[in-house]
């Protein structure tokens, strides 16, 4: 009971925190470098590990997929299978969990030792809100950035994908034949909702973190529980939200 | 990290999201981002079947370009297709829509044509030949199997039940009211083939003799060489109407001739001539049949001949002796 209260209290004060922080909207160009800032260490330094884990889930998803249909005799439809659930499903959601740990833990610690360490109190005491400069510049770089990682993590799948059919002996289904299938089945809006929910992954994700940072209390050994519980709540999320947002999506015509 | 540079990657970074985006979303909506080498073919149908732009098109299984787009023109549907450049396609080569797969992808066949002849130019419209789809077959085969419920169903009217067509019952009938007079005649048709097995009656020995097979191959022989006199017979039948029909020989002249014929006439009216006077007495002929006074004087004649005969025989020997005596006196 008492941690039930504990976790609607949690989210109600993560939803507050973003309600201060929106009220700052306004001041997001004048801290247009922190912004700046913000997008290069989420987004950019993010660019690698996603290109190299996307690659290689596309990959393997080919090859799982071929031997699979290789049974039933389906494998010019590996182009689909690999496209499909990688735009709507794998890339968002990996993209997320990689953000929610490589990202999401950096700022929680950060904001969690300027908390332990006060910084947090003499910015309110110079009349300077956390919100406005801490969370607003990664919300809105999160924003801004998350559609731009998740989508070349979408097509760096596809490419994987296409690779390991081309020269994987068992499969050996020509790359032209691998796009043609990928093509034939997928439409703008299937693209469209895969950005749509690493969207919303990405949001939610910086919130958490962004709202367990400053809400923790205590020493240094506090800053590093305030982390583990910001990247598993973030997974926990990010697997309950894609649930509910793919079905959302789906009841969208 | 100095703060321009950062800020310069930040922008490459989102500028090169954004070009990748654009590229994505172009690419499903089918537009392409490189244009294809190639040439335009046209292709007219009345039912594509679900062949959209991006289709391949093959040529006895290979790859040779991929349909461009498709399009709705009057009373037919349109396919632009883009060849490679480099396949050369006659313009008797023939397209067709075919299904690559149960699951409903379809691709655009193009059959070889005569390799010799003029090739497809770039904007040329090939021609193109419809297809049954699966789900005709499937259609027709339904149709077939209605058709087959209705033959089984009146079968099964004949056969069981049904007032009036009750075959099994009537022959089943048949059967056990003719069962005397069926055991009676394979009874006897038992006997007749023993005998014959015996060598019993004719067939029996025809069946058995060997002496019999030989004589019938002998009358057959026989018959055989009647036949071929038959035959040499009517050969010659053939040669002499083909004589006649040229006009050889007596008979020949007499049908085709018209000498023979007017001489043929004539003596037929000479003939004539004289029948009507020998008819109506005249000339001694005539005379001689029409007229009995010659037979009443010949039988005159006759009758006294008789007579003078007879006379002579009384006296035969003494006329004898008289002439003898005649003789030596």
């Amino acid at each position: 009971m008492k941690q039930c209260l504990a976790i609607i209290g949690h989210l109600g004060s993560a939803l507050l925190l973003l309600g201060r922080s929106l009220r700052f909207t306004g001041t997001l160009l004048r801290q247009f470098p922190r912004f700046v800032e913000q997008c290069y260490l989420i987004g950019y330094t993010s660019l690698p590990i996603v290109t190299i884990l996307l690659f290689f889930i596309g990959s393997v998803l080919a090859l799982q997929s071929g031997y699979s249909m290789e049974n039933f005799g389906a494998k010019q439809f590996i182009g689909t299978l690999v496209g499909l659930s990688t735009v709507r499903e794998l890339g968002p959601v990996m993209v997320a969990i990689l953000i929610a740990g490589r990202v999401g833990s950096a700022i929680t610690a950060e904001l969690a030792s300027m908390k332990v360490y006060q910084e947090i109190d003499a910015l309110i005491t110079m009349n300077i809100p956390p919100e406005r400069m801490l969370v607003l510049p990664r919300l809105a770089a999160i924003i801004v950035m998350m559609p731009v990682l998740t989508l070349i993590g979408i097509l760096c799948g596809w490419f994987g994908g296409a690779l390991t059919c081309q020269y994987t002996h068992s499969i050996s289904i020509d790359s032209e034949v691998y796009f043609t299938a990928l093509k034939q089945f997928m439409k703008n809006r299937d693209v469209a909702d895969g950005l749509i929910k690493a969207e919303i992954f990405g949001f939610v994700i910086v919130l958490i973190c962004c709202h367990l940072g400053l809400s923790t209390r205590g020493g240094p050994r506090e800053i590093g529980a305030s982390v583990t519980r910001a990247v598993v709540t973030s997974l926990i999320f990010i697997l309950v939200l894609d649930f509910f947002v793919t079905k959302g999506l789906l009841l969208v015509p | 990290m100095n703060n321009t540079s950062q800020t310069i990657r930040v922008g490459l970074f989102f500028l090169l999201g954004l070009a990748l985006a654009w590229i994505t979303f172009e690419a499903l909506n089918g537009g392409r981002i490189f244009k294809q080498q190639g040439y335009a073919l046209l292709a007219g149908f009345g039912n594509l079947k679900g062949l959209k732009a991006g289709d391949e098109i093959r040529m006895a299984g290979v790859k040779i370009g991929s349909v461009q787009l498709t399009r709705l023109a009057s009373h037919r549907v349109e396919a632009v297709l883009t060849i490679e450049s480099g396949t050369k396609i006659p313009n008797d080569a023939v397209a067709t829509v075919e299904q690559s797969s149960l699951l409903g992808s379809n691709y655009l066949a193009v059959t070889f044509g005569t390799p010799a002849g003029p090739l497809l130019k770039d904007g040329d419209e090939i021609r193109t030949k419809s297809t049954t789809d699966l789900n005709e077959v499937i259609a027709q085969l339904g149709n077939l199997g209605s058709k087959l419920e209705q033959f089984i169903g009146n079968m099964d009217k004949t056969m069981g039940g049904g007032e009036s067509g009750n075959l099994f019952q009537r022959l089943d009938k048949l059967v056990t009211d003719n069962g005397p007079k069926l055991t009676e005649t394979i009874g006897n048709l038992q006997d007749i083939t023993g005998k014959i097995k015996n060598g019993e009656g004719t067939l029996g020995r025809l069946i058995n003799d060997p002496k019999m097979h030989d004589e019938l191959l002998a009358s057959v022989s026989q018959i055989k060489g009647a036949a071929a006199d038959a035959r040499a017979f009517m050969a010659d039948s053939k040669a002499i109407v083909a004589d006649i029909k040229s006009g050889k020989g007596s008979i020949g002249a007499l049908l085709y001739d018209d000498a023979t014929a007017n001489n043929l006439k004539i003596s037929v009216q000479n003939i004539r001539d004289v029948t009507t006077k020998i008819n109506s007495g005249q000339g001694t002929l005539g005379k001689l049949l029409a007229e009995d006074t010659l037979y009443r004087d010949a039988q005159g004649l006759m009758k006294k001949a008789n007579r003078a005969l007879d006379g002579l025989s009384d006296q035969g020997p003494i006329t004898a002796v008289g002439v003898v005596a005649n003789a030596l006196f």
